[in-house]
């Protein structure tokens, strides 16, 4: 029995891995689309963790618990200096910039070449990201958003999410928030990207393009933003949809496909539409 | 949807359940390649070589006196993680010795550390970067590294043609384009060529022309290029179109090895040369047989994929036989004594788990939108 499960847990690490690690990607997805902002620079963020990461252990060979947070604050002292300026900026003109700054880290990445192996990435990263610090970060993230958004200020972000302007009136004060649910999306994120990196040897620079941002985005998408457990769900589901369905061999895309449609079809609010209770 | 989960996870626990039972008749081999998504073409026509190999070796009564072989392919959607998902499912629950695949080599440098530490041996059949099997004593191939085959083609340029400068064109963004160049560049300092100039450019670019108008200007015999195919018809074409003479060569890496090229750029890529492991009109008994054998099972041509592939896979047959056991440390110990002549010609490994023979590479020129061996 012990074998078994041993074999068990073998051939899911890395899906384990991988579903509590787009569970933090998620909550900075959630982080930002709480306030209504669409922004696309999780990816982007993810990327600068993941490389900041690999890099303090590959190079410098620090101790994997000062790693962590340093790869969480490089995202979010950038996420400080562009915050300034793009968050002037609304809806789709905001999800633009931010998708550019994906696209200038890559190239970034592609050509500071004796630092970042340039397109070859880089390879033997030591696991060192374990099951319990995984799950343990997600739980502490999701109580935390849960906690925050039963309070003054998530009730803040609601107003803002459901019409800026008038919250503005009532003297929430908007850039404010922004900012910091922008850096606090980008501590996450740049998190998630150092877990993943030290818990799959290898990353590359075209992984935190444009395509990451689209599925980060769908996690959300998906799972619904009404509470923060809801785009954690989005990303256990589609993370772990094509490796359900890998009986399934040749049709497997179909299925994975198929059952997203009809989710989004007939779920047009997540596949958990509830929203926050809070005390009157 | 939570039934077709439920479905799902029923049919994945009959699975475990029925595998060891079937294990005792036969010797299961795993393989991962890409079968959907954008580069499927890679992953299909390497199916394809692995099946038909399998079929010849359960027709000649298998392995271990008289085991059937048999092949599970896992799908990698040319996704790093879904490979690594399928390699620890091969080991975890399906218990094969021996992987082959996976298709591309950043698949590979995220699969053979998993591999590796579980002991499990794993055979790339068409990861040419550089570093795949200094990943650690169970990761082989069977492909050529790019390292091996650029050589060979620079030399007959420089031999044949008289080409003395060159300049060098290469796609900076994704690793097979960059390592190919790497490759290029050593290969070109040693043979003493002169480097007029080193340009780059990104995959997915389709004007060339600043580049090309500053090669146009240094007048150089030969244009080499390491990319892959679509980028490196749009250089060609742009060259010519930049009234680049088609006395200048173009030489390309093993991106350029595809029909695909003669078909895009035409009369343009007269001329060009690219260095291949294989070749489908190679002349040789056992190349003939395979490439008949192809076309009867599937109508249409083999590839160099294909051709790679079906090796691999009598290569590892082979193996588990004069290993005595389905045993990962045993094959390994025989794959490392490999003798095997097959339709890329004759094959042994070096002690560094690569190649050994670059004998088996013909030089190939474009001639009217088709490849033929230069002589």
């Amino acid at each position: 029995m012990a074998e078994w499960l041993d074999d068990f847990l073998f051939t899911y690490e890395n899906l384990i891995h991988a579903l509590g690690i787009h569970g933090l990607l998620a909550l900075s997805m959630y982080c930002v689309m709480a306030l209504g902002q669409l922004s696309l620079g999780q990816a982007a963020f993810m990327g600068l963790g993941a490389y900041t990461g690999a890099l303090l252990t590959l190079k410098l060979g620090l101790p994997f618990w000062l790693v962590l947070p340093i790869s969480a604050l490089v995202p979010a002292l950038v996420a400080l200096v562009i915050g300034g300026p793009t968050l002037r900026l609304n809806g789709v003109y905001l999800a633009i910039s931010t998708i550019a700054l994906g696209e200038v880290l890559r190239v970034l990445y592609i050509n500071a070449e004796s630092l970042t192996g340039g397109a070859l990435g880089l390879s033997g990263i030591p696991q060192k990201a374990s099951l319990w610090l995984v799950y343990g970060l997600l739980a502490v993230c999701i109580a935390g958003f849960w906690a925050i958004g039963r309070s003054r200020i998530g009730r803040a972000m609601e107003a803002m999410r459901e019409d800026e302007m008038a919250a503005g009136v009532m003297g929430v004060n908007l850039p404010l928030y922004k900012l910091g649910a922008l850096i606090a999306s980008a501590m996450l994120a740049g998190l998630a990207g150092s877990l993943a990196a030290h818990s799959n040897s290898f990353i590359g620079p075209n992984e935190y393009g444009f395509e990451a941002a689209v599925t980060i985005l769908s996690f959300a998408l998906l799972g619904g933003i009404g509470t923060p457990i809801a785009p954690v769900i989005g990303a256990f589901v589609l993370t772990a949809l094509p490796e359900l369905l890998r009986p399934l061999a040749d049709f497997r895309l179909v299925f994975n496909g198929l059952i997203i449609v009809l989710a989004v079809l007939f779920l047009p609010r997540g596949i958990v539409p509830f929203r926050l209770r809070r005390a009157p | 949807m939570f039934r077709s989960f439920l479905v799902s996870g029923a049919l994945a626990v009959a699975a475990v359940a029925v595998t060891p039972a079937y294990a005792q008749q036969t010797v299961t081999v795993g393989a991962i390649e890409i079968l959907s998504g954008p580069s499927a073409a890679y992953g299909t026509a390497i199916k394809a070589g692995l099946e038909l190999a399998l079929d010849e070796i359960n027709a000649a009564g298998g392995v271990l006196g008289g085991k059937k072989v048999a092949l599970i392919v896992e799908d990698s959607a040319g996704n790093k993680d879904q490979a690594v998902n399928a390699a620890r499912k091969l080991i975890g629950r399906d218990k094969v010795p021996v992987i082959i695949g996976p298709t591309l080599s950043n698949e590979m440098f995220a699969v053979g550390p998993v591999t590796n530490e579980r002991k499990v041996v794993t055979v790339g059949t068409s990861t040419t970067a550089v570093g795949i099997t200094a990943m650690g004593p169970y990761i082989f191939r069977t492909s050529l590294p790019e390292s091996d085959v650029v050589p060979v083609t620079l030399k007959t340029a420089k031999e044949k043609f008289g080409v003395k400068t060159i300049a060098m064109m290469y796609a900076n963004d994704d690793a097979f384009s960059k390592s190919g160049f790497d490759s290029m560049k050593a290969a070109a300092e040693k043979l003493g060529l002169t480097i007029a100039t080193i340009e780059a450019f990104g995959s997915k670019d389709s004007d060339f022309s600043a580049q090309l108008t500053k090669i146009k200007a240094l007048n150089v015999d030969a244009i080499t290029v390491s990319a892959l195919v679509e980028p490196i018809s749009g250089v060609v074409l742009q060259a010519r179109q930049l009234g680049i003479p088609a006395s200048v060569r173009f030489i390309g890496g093993n991106g350029a090895n595809s029909p695909k090229l003669g078909e895009i750029a035409g009369e343009a890529a007269e001329g060009l040369m690219v260095g291949s492991p294989w070749f489908v009109d190679k002349k040789d008994a056992l190349n003939d047989k395979f490439v008949a054998d192809f076309r009867k099972k599937y109508s249409k041509d083999p590839d160099q994929f294909a051709a790679q592939a079906y090796d691999t896979m009598h290569i590892v047959a082979k193996a588990i036989d004069k290993a005595g056991a389905a045993e990962s440390d045993k094959i390994r110990e025989t794959l490392l004594k490999t003798n095997h002549t097959g339709a890329m010609g004759p094959f042994t490994f070096t002690e560094g788990r690569d190649p050994a023979s670059t004998e088996g590479v013909v030089v190939l020129g474009m001639k009217g939108g088709k490849f033929q061996i230069i002589q």
